[in-house]
């Protein structure tokens, strides 16, 4: 059984390093030298896609998508939505504008969400404590999503792992795991 | 000033070329650097898109061993793009007519993505 599913999010929140970070595989990444104010966060930014492979217990295969942070990629995040079973929303919240970038790729990807299912992963908390988890929680409920909000770091295996979990349990309790 | 000197550059392969619709230079993260595009065509999408596909082409020729990405070519109905490194940095994308003759545009496009590598 083959599943999918979309990290998407802003610059800089995390979605390239996620995906390298639970990939079974070598992950596929296309970056290229950021020359916008991107460079001021980082030396390279993802243009095209990120792609990995994570395999559960049961031989279950979840194809791991991500996209580009910018904008002016934003038919990427078109494309890469296609068909999957939910997002993965990474925040960056040491960033000034965390809550607006929220707004953004809720609005965004509205359709999928109301389709498929989200959960959000907040990265860099150690940076910035807030706004909190809870101020997210309140954001989401004020636009009337209902969606698991954890702290993350994209580095760690084991926080992705639970995102990508939290995920696959908000569809359907029986994938890929202990039953509750 | 560098701008002007690549779009100089630009003009000249559309004038060489009477199937070149428009062409621009781009930088690897999709921002324009200098185009020559008729109305109607977005040049901040074509730049975004032109970096996007560059990208997947070249991961796509290293892991299915074609080996180093020479150029992406796009067939539709009504016409051609080519995408082709100039130099290391950028990209130079170009557009055709349904009717371009493939094999003398393909020497002009190299021909001008070297001089715009020379440049940057």
């Amino acid at each position: 059984m083959h599943h999918k599913i979309l990290f998407t999010g802003p610059v800089g929140a995390g979605k390239t390093t996620a995906i390298a970070a639970i990939s079974d595989t070598t992950p596929v990444a296309t970056e290229a030298r950021a020359r916008d104010r991107t460079r001021l966060l980082k030396p390279h930014t993802t243009v095209a896609m990120d792609y990995g492979v994570m395999e559960l217990e049961g031989g279950e295969k979840v194809h791991l998508y991500g996209t580009p942070g910018q904008p002016r990629f934003d038919f990427m995040w078109e494309i890469l939505a296609e068909g999957g079973l939910g997002i993965v929303l990474l925040i960056d919240n040491s960033a000034p504008d965390a809550m607006y970038r929220l707004r953004q790729f809720l609005r965004v990807f509205a359709e999928v969400i109301e389709r498929t299912r989200l959960v959000v992963g907040v990265t860099k908390m150690d940076l910035a404590p807030q706004p909190t988890l809870a101020d997210y929680l309140r954001r989401l409920s004020s636009a009337g999503i209902r969606a698991p909000v954890l702290e993350a770091d994209a580095r760690s295996p084991r926080d992705v792992a639970l995102l990508v979990e939290a995920l696959l349990y908000c569809i359907d309790p029986g994938i890929g795991g202990a039953d509750p | 000033m560098r701008a002007e000197q690549l779009h100089a550059i630009l003009r000249k392969l559309n004038a060489a070329s009477g199937e070149v619709e428009a062409a621009a230079i781009v930088s690897t993260d999709g921002l324009v650097m200098a185009s020559y595009i008729p109305e109607g065509i977005d040049d901040d999408r074509l730049g975004a898109m032109s970096a996007a596909m560059l990208s997947l082409g070249e991961r796509a020729a290293m892991e299915l061993g074609r080996g180093e990405l020479e150029q992406v070519l796009v067939k539709g109905r009504d016409g051609f793009i080519i995408l082709i490194h100039a130099g290391r940095d950028a990209v130079l994308t170009v557009l055709t007519s349904r009717t371009a003759r493939l094999g003398l545009i393909f020497l002009d496009v190299k021909r001008t993505a070297a001089e715009i590598a020379r440049l940057i």
